[in-house]
């Protein structure tokens, strides 16, 4: 049919950049569009405070409600005894909050702009990434109850050591960066990625020690070393335990776990970044 | 010489199974009956090679379905090359579609910045264009009201003034040319002429035929994602005139053989002489 021969289409065949080209490259994407980054995380703040009553304050509210239901269904109606429980929980409710909300952004995020990446080329991986910083914003205004219920409800569980919760935040956003830039990516090709995640999401909470201690956890998982790996190796057990202990016991975080999460969300956004770029040249044709 | 553009046996593959929306049990059942399935791929542009010195400006004309976008879309930089190469030098600007990174809650303003940011302006570019933009869009008190708030020709006409704003190298242009009302239409018109005139290459995609032979000096035209023909404006718009008229007599035009690169070193330009090149 076509009469080119194919050592012509061979001289110019594109070349896929390797791997550490790849991740370079898309570092310095993401410093050069960091104005777009900006803008777009503007505009997710203003857009979400724009139709409501309060605006802005839901991102108060909304973690209190959310202790609130928790801490009627636990302590009351199942009555568990645990000292100050509100803040037992907020102190992972807050950054669970934090990554859900994050997540189920991203998993949207490359789908709903389907018009923008048809018609102007910019790096996509922006999209995730500003979806992962917006929820910065997120844990920023939920640490405003937190103060105030550490200050005039519990001031005896307050210490210095609730000044190291950015070293915790830092681990937590790599991580969840990963997880943002990952979802995105495969949800282009798997809308079913949407539905499924507020499930996933759902039961990860629960199988998390956030609404309990850990240790009830692995309790039960006594005499099987393997499944308490295995339960372990859920970063949120590192970093609930590890919130948890500079906000409501008055400890240092968990630092051999939490170096073990950082560790795990670096090979993780590697994985995701490769991935993602991988795919990257597709979401024009597919969406 | 440096071509502005410069397309070597372009190709852009469409994988039909990804294309169509997935959802996981799909996947698996196309996993599974992987081999009586039909064709995998289609083949939207094939073997398409052409140059754009600088100065000149290619008309892009054929049927729906011929691949026209697509070429835009790739020369944009929105799509990759599954196969071939193209090299663009310069700023590339796209009149591709108006409005597109705009954000219905955020201010005509703040939207002007953000369409900027998405075209990787840089910020201090776009805050020296942005008088112009507002002036141009002419949207009085509106610029500071969410763009939800706007009619669709104001939206065309704020994307319009951001899109041109930017003075560009290379312009790709896809029949943006009827926004807005006919006040808008024309002062629009005479910006793209403008455009046209200060740019350093242009690819024009367009069904009207005055435009190709009245704006450009070479136009190609595009069938089933080859190009089939090259040449004079004059003459590559007689030829798809021609084949458009067997078209709407509801028949079918012969094939014409794809022009193809026919060799590894840079090609003379062949603009001014044969109508049709084998």
């Amino acid at each position: 049919m076509t009469q080119t021969n194919e050592a012509i289409r061979d001289a110019y065949r594109p070349v896929r950049p390797g791997l550490f080209a790849t991740l370079r490259g898309t570092a310095e994407e993401i410093a050069t569009r960091r104005r777009l980054i900006l803008y777009l995380v503007r505009a997710d703040l203003k857009k979400r405070g724009a139709d409501t009553v309060l605006g802005n304050l839901w991102w108060v509210i909304d973690p209190l409600l959310t202790m609130l239901v928790y801490v009627v269904l636990i302590s009351i109606v199942l009555n568990v005894d645990i000292d100050a429980y509100p803040l037992f929980i907020f102190a992972a409710i807050l950054p669970w909050k934090w990554f859900s909300s994050s997540i189920a952004d991203a998993v949207t995020c490359i789908t709903t702009r389907e018009r923008v990446i048809k018609q102007v080329a910019f790096p996509k991986i922006v999209l995730p990434i500003s979806v992962s910083v917006g929820g910065i914003a997120n844990f920023l205004f939920g640490l405003v109850p937190l103060v105030a219920m550490l200050v005039f409800l519990y001031p005896n569980h307050l210490s210095a050591w609730i000044l190291l919760l950015p070293v915790i935040a830092a681990v937590q956003f790599v991580f969840t960066a990963g997880v943002a830039v990952l979802a995105s990516a495969l949800t282009v090709f798997y809308r079913d990625i949407g539905n499924v995640a507020t499930h996933v999401l759902r039961l990860w909470f629960y199988l998390s020690p956030a609404l309990y201690d850990a240790e009830r956890a692995t309790k039960h998982l006594e005499g099987q070393p393997f499944l308490v790996t295995i339960y372990n190796l859920n970063p949120f057990v590192a970093l609930f335990g590890s919130y948890r202990n500079v906000i409501y016991s008055g400890g240092p975080p968990a630092w051999d776990l939490l170096t073990l999460v950082l560790a795990e969300s670096l090979v993780l956004i590697v994985v995701a970044v490769i991935i993602f770029r991988r795919m990257e040249p597709a979401f024009a044709k597919v969406i | 010489m440096d071509e502005a553009i410069d397309v070597r046996t372009l190709g852009v593959r469409y994988n039909l199974r990804l294309t169509r929306k997935n959802t996981v049990r799909q996947a698996f059942r196309g996993l599974a009956s992987r081999r009586r399935s039909g064709p995998t791929h289609f083949w939207a542009l094939r073997d398409v090679s052409f140059r754009v010195p600088p100065g000149e400006s290619l008309a892009v004309i054929g049927p729906n379905g011929a691949g026209k976008s697509t070429l835009l879309q790739v020369l944009a930089g929105i799509l990759q090359p599954d196969e071939g190469a193209i090299e663009v030098n310069g700023r590339i600007s796209s009149l591709l579609t108006l409005g597109a990174g705009f954000d219905a809650e955020l201010s005509g303003r703040d939207n002007i910045l953000l369409a900027g940011a998405f075209m990787g302006i840089p910020h201090g570019d776009m805050m020296a264009r942005m008088p112009g933009i507002i002036e141009f869009a002419d949207l009085g008190q509106f610029i500071d009201a969410p763009i939800k708030t706007y009619s669709s020709g104001m939206n065309a006409r704020l994307g319009f003034s951001i899109a041109t704003a930017v003075e560009p190298d290379v312009l790709l242009l896809d029949e943006v040319l009827g926004t807005g009302d006919a006040t808008f239409r024309a002062k629009s018109q005479a910006r793209v002429v403008e455009l046209m005139k200060a740019a350093r290459a242009i690819v024009l995609v367009t069904h009207d035929m005055s435009w190709a032979r009245e704006f450009c000096n070479h136009a190609i035209l595009l069938e089933g994602g080859n190009v089939v023909a090259a040449g004079e404006p004059d003459a590559v718009v007689r030829v798809h005139e021609e084949r458009s008229e067997v078209r709407r007599a509801g028949g079918q035009p012969d094939r014409l053989p794809p022009i193809t690169d026919t060799g590894l070193e840079p090609i003379a330009p062949t603009r001014g002489t044969a109508a049709l090149i084998r």
